[in-house]
C-alpha cells in the first residue's frame, strides 16, 4: 500500500514533468543548491562567531542579520526538495540515506530551537569581546556537524 | 609539494564535473559492446535508460540526462521500443544485468553520452 501511494506521487503531473521536461530537473537542482548555500552559509557565520571567532562582532546583531536569511532559505529549499522527492518518491522512501537526512534535519532544527529559546536568551552577558559559554559553543559545533552531515547525505543519495 | 598536489587535484576536476558524479560502481577496465532491440525506454531525469534485449538476457543500459542527449542530437523518438541499437559501455560490478553506456549507435549515427 505505501509503495502504491509512492507510485501515485511519482505518476503525478509534477513527477512526470520533473522526469521528462528537459530543463526542469537541473533547474530545480540549482534552486535547491542555492538554498543550501544560503542556509548553511548563514548558519555557519553565526556558528563560527558562537565558537569564539571574531568576538569584536556583536553576537546578537550577527544573529539578527543572519537568522532571517536562514529562515528565508527554506523558500528555495522546500519546494525544490519536494519536487525532487515527487520525481522519485518510491526510491527515496526506501532509501536509508534519505531517512537519515530527514532525521538529521530534524535534529538540527531542534538543536537550533533549544539554543535560541535557551542559552541565547542570556547573550547580552557575552555579546561582544567575551568567549561564549560552553553550552553555546557546544550548540554551535553540533549545528555545524549536523548540517555538514545533511549535505553529505544529500549528495550520497546519488551513490548508495 | 603541497602546491603540486593541489594542482594535480585541480587538473582532475573537469573530468569529474563532466561525469556528473563518480561512476566507480561500473567496471571501466572492460568495454562491452551490446547490440539488440529496445524493449523499454525512459527518456528521463536524472539519467535516461533503455532495456535492451539480447539472446538470453535483457540489459538495463543507463544513458545520459535527457537534456544532454537532446543537445547531442539524440531525440526521444529515436529510442522507441522495437528499434535496434548498439551501446558501448561498462557493466555494473554489483548488478550483472546493468551497464552504463558511454555511447549509443542508432540508425547509423553514434552519440557520445559522457
Amino acid at each position: 500500500m505505501p509503495m502504491t501511494a509512492m507510485g501515485a506521487i511519482e505518476g503525478s503531473a509534477l513527477g512526470q514533468a520533473m522526469r521528462q521536461w528537459l530543463w526542469l530537473y537541473p533547474t530545480v537542482e540549482i534552486v535547491h543548491l542555492c538554498g543550501i548555500a544560503l542556509l548553511v552559509g548563514s548558519i555557519a557565520v553565526l556558528d563560527l562567531r558562537l565558537l569564539g571567532f571574531s568576538r569584536s562582532l556583536s553576537a546578537r546583531k550577527l544573529a539578527a542579520h543572519a537568522l532571517p536569511w536562514t529562515l528565508g532559505s527554506f523558500v528555495l529549499i522546500l519546494p525544490s526538495g519536494l519536487a525532487m522527492f515527487v520525481a522519485h518518491a518510491g526510491d527515496l522512501i526506501a532509501s536509508p540515506v534519505f531517512a537519515l537526512k530527514m532525521g538529521l534535519i530534524m535534529a538540527a532544527g531542534i538543536n537550533a530551537a533549544v539554543f535560541h529559546a535557551g542559552i541565547f536568551r542570556g547573550a547580552a552577558q557575552w555579546d561582544v569581546e567575551v568567549m561564549p559559554p560552553t553550552a553555546a559553543r557546544a550548540a554551535a559545533a553540533l549545528s555545524l556537524l549536523l548540517w555538514i552531515s545533511v549535505i553529505a547525505c544529500g549528495r550520497l543519495l546519488a551513490y548508495v | 609539494m603541497h602546491r603540486r598536489t593541489i594542482l594535480a587535484a585541480m587538473a582532475l576536476l573537469p573530468a569529474g564535473a563532466i561525469a556528473h558524479h563518480g561512476w566507480s560502481e561500473y567496471d571501466s577496465s572492460k568495454l562491452l559492446a551490446l547490440s539488440g532491440k529496445i524493449i523499454e525506454t525512459g527518456y528521463e531525469h536524472p539519467h535516461g535508460f533503455i532495456r535492451l534485449e539480447l539472446p538470453g538476457k535483457v540489459w538495463l543500459c543507463i544513458l545520459a540526462p535527457p537534456s544532454r542527449m537532446e543537445n547531442r542530437g539524440l531525440a526521444k523518438d529515436q529510442l522507441k521500443p522495437g528499434v535496434t541499437v548498439t551501446v558501448e559501455g561498462y557493466a555494473n560490478r554489483g548488478k550483472p544485468e546493468e551497464m552504463r553506456a558511454e555511447r549509443i549507435t542508432v540508425g547509423g549515427k553514434t552519440v557520445e553520452l559522457r
